[in-house]
């Protein structure tokens, strides 16, 4: 792929803006709070778009569209069963403690509800994972410009990561979650017509339907079994595991999109941050997947489009976005979609910086290290946090060149530390008798049931490092039973442990957990304005989607 | 700052220069697969997207400085 001037006027242009937003926001850093947590100052439509946003990293897209081609418009449940319902809990029923709590972080607001030994696991295995995911997004942002544009990896890597640094050490998490809006939308933008001119030329979804084997393109109908469907996932796991377990364990405790609806400018706002954030998200799955579903249909039509094959011989399923945007876009928009995919990798990334900063000098720093210093010194903190968080998701990408399989590895860490989590959060705001020492043991317990599953099961090589004792159809499987066994193993040990040890008084918890937290009705409220109703909008629309395309 | 005046300027700019392309040398702006002129309809989707956000930006202050006098 070669681009013209007009692309690299169109990628400069970006970059100044992104920086223009930045250098405008830098004035109303004065505090640490401003810095790390906006000020809790952000109108609502913003931080939605931001909610969405911070997910959608170059990773995913580039992913999203090889997964089309790979697993169909199953692929869709990501989104819709794997997304949408957690949203519309965390919103309705969770944000009500994250918020009216005054936390600053997740880690925080276990601190409060639990202790310091619950706070500091989930801080430390946050603050990690966070400067992994960066880094492995920055190296396959880096790969790919290689492969498609010949670009140095050097270069692209390094010049991405100082924009990135710029802004969000400007202007913090407001610069990081203006500019994520500005991404969001050059995303859509950059790739909807894609979406349209790859599906007209497919032959629309019929001509879709006609070409590809039925269980491509439908949903729900070849989950019964898992050697029906291409993911190789039965209904149970497919459920419970992706859409209860690890779509609630992100959606919910993650801080990177928590982070966005607390900086929201009251509680209304917060609550309705992941509400209004479902409607773009319900509708991404058009823009993102359906592209990589016709191209695999055009790759039979004899167009003279071949699908992208590994020098091995295999598909290349992360080569299918980037090789249709060559077949469809001519210079000028080429540079506009190419913008959008640098635009979904520096929102990733920044979110990861975000969070990463705040988690570090509040719940790290200030709990550990230095407490009770000045709140200027925390913001210089703060600040010297996103540089050092930058500089170690450089080394993270630079780690990923050295090894391999280290990127395979990690996903599979990622699934292991997220998978007990949300039985810690649900029992802890759910259920006022869960004691300190019963969500440490099982969270702790929890997670080692996690790596106990994955080192004695295999999926497609993956795992049985101790033991062999069940094998996976598919890595996918495997994933979502590693989630919900280590749920349960959280959820029942967190209860038993509980039951022994002493809980704390009502008056403790107030504004902590369900039951003894008083949740504001705002009267002002237009009825659109209102969760419940927005809620019923929303679950109509993803039930007709569901339909749909069952 | 009201985020609409930056989205709203870049995709009015991005729209612009699509849009000229599309106009003035649609033999640049082939691609394999489509024979349809691309950038002069996603420009011109762009531009008006763009125009809307600058509308509403503007709209916003003359209403806020309707309400402070």
């Amino acid at each position: 792929m070669k681009l013209a001037h007009v692309d690299d006027v169109i990628l400069a242009l970006y970059f100044a803006f992104v920086l223009g937003i930045g250098w405008r926001l830098r004035k109303r850093i004065s505090s640490s709070g401003d810095f790390l947590t906006s000020g809790r100052s952000v109108p609502v439509w913003i931080t939605s778009l931001a909610f969405i946003a911070a997910n959608l990293g170059a990773v995913e897209l580039v992913g999203m569209a090889g997964s089309g081609a790979k697993y169909g418009i199953m692929t869709a449940h990501f989104y819709w069963l794997g997304a949408i319902p957690a949203m519309l809990f965390m919103g309705i029923f969770m944000m009500p403690f994250y918020y009216g709590s005054k936390a600053r972080s997740v880690p925080e607001y276990l601190k409060m509800r639990f202790d310091e030994k619950t706070r500091a696991f989930n801080a430390f295995s946050f603050a990690i994972m966070t400067i992994f995911s960066s880094g492995i997004s920055m190296y396959a942002l880096g790969i790919l410009l290689q492969s498609v544009l010949g670009w140095s990896f050097d270069v692209s890597v390094l010049a991405s990561a100082a924009i990135v640094l710029a802004y969000t050490f400007l202007g913090g998490l407001t610069s990081a979650i203006y500019n994520e809006v500005l991404q969001f939308l050059l995303i859509v933008m950059g790739f909807a017509p894609l979406a349209i001119l790859s599906v007209i030329k497919a032959g629309g979804w019929q001509g879709i339907v006609a070409r590809l084997p039925p269980n491509m393109t439908h949903a729900w109908r070849y989950m019964g079994s898992p050697t029906d469907n291409p993911m190789g996932v039965e209904i149970f796991a497919m459920v419970a595991g992706l859409g209860f377990v690890l779509s609630f364990g992100y959606w919910c405790t993650n801080f990177l999109v928590v982070q966005r609806a607390m900086a929201a400018d009251s509680m209304s706002a917060a609550r309705r941050t992941p509400l209004i954030g479902t409607l773009p998200k319900m509708l991404l799955p058009f823009i993102v997947i359906l592209p990589g579903i016709a191209a695999l249909v055009l790759s039979k039509m004899n167009l003279g489009y071949a699908f992208p094959l590994k020098a091995t011989g295999g598909p290349d399923y992360d080569k299918v976005l980037t090789t249709l945007m060559a077949q469809f876009y001519p210079a000028g928009l080429l540079g506009v979609g190419l913008t959008g995919l640098m635009a979904s990798f520096m929102s990733g990334m920044a979110g990861n910086v975000t969070a990463f900063n705040t988690v570090f000098t509040y719940d790290i720093y200030q709990s550990y290290i230095r407490p009770g210093a000045p709140d200027r010194h925390y913001l210089t903190v703060g600040r010297v946090t996103t540089v050092v968080g930058v500089l170690l998701s450089i080394g993270a990408a630079y780690l990923c060149t050295l090894f391999n399989n280290i990127m395979d590895l990690l996903q599979l860490v990622f699934g292991v530390v997220n998978a007990p989590l949300f039985a810690t959060f649900l029992l802890g705001m759910f259920w006022k008798r869960t004691t300190a020492h019963g969500a440490f043991a099982g969270l702790s317990i929890g997670t080692a049931a996690a790596i106990l599953t994955l080192s004695t099961t295999v999926a497609e090589g993956n795992g049985g490092w101790i033991a062999h004792l069940h094998t996976f159809p598919s890595q996918m499987a495997q994933n979502f039973w590693i989630a919900i066994i280590a749920f349960t193993t959280n959820f029942v040990i967190s209860v038993v442990v509980s039951g022994f040890t002493t809980p704390r008084t009502d008056k403790d918890m107030e504004g902590l957990v369900y039951g003894l937290t008083k949740v504001p009705h705002d009267a002002t409220a237009k009825w659109y304005q209102r969760p419940a109703p927005l809620t019923v909008i929303v679950v109509i629309l993803l039930l007709i989607l569901n339909i749909w395309f069952r | 700052m009201d985020l609409r005046v930056p989205s709203g300027s870049f995709f009015t700019l991005i729209g612009l220069i699509l849009l000229g392309m599309g106009a003035f040398a649609p033999h640049m702006g082939a691609a394999p697969l489509t024979t349809e002129n691309v950038n002069l309809y996603s420009g011109a989707a762009m531009l008006v997207f763009g125009l809307f956000l600058l509308l509403m930006a503007w709209r916003a202050t003359r209403q806020e400085k309707g309400s402070n006098p």
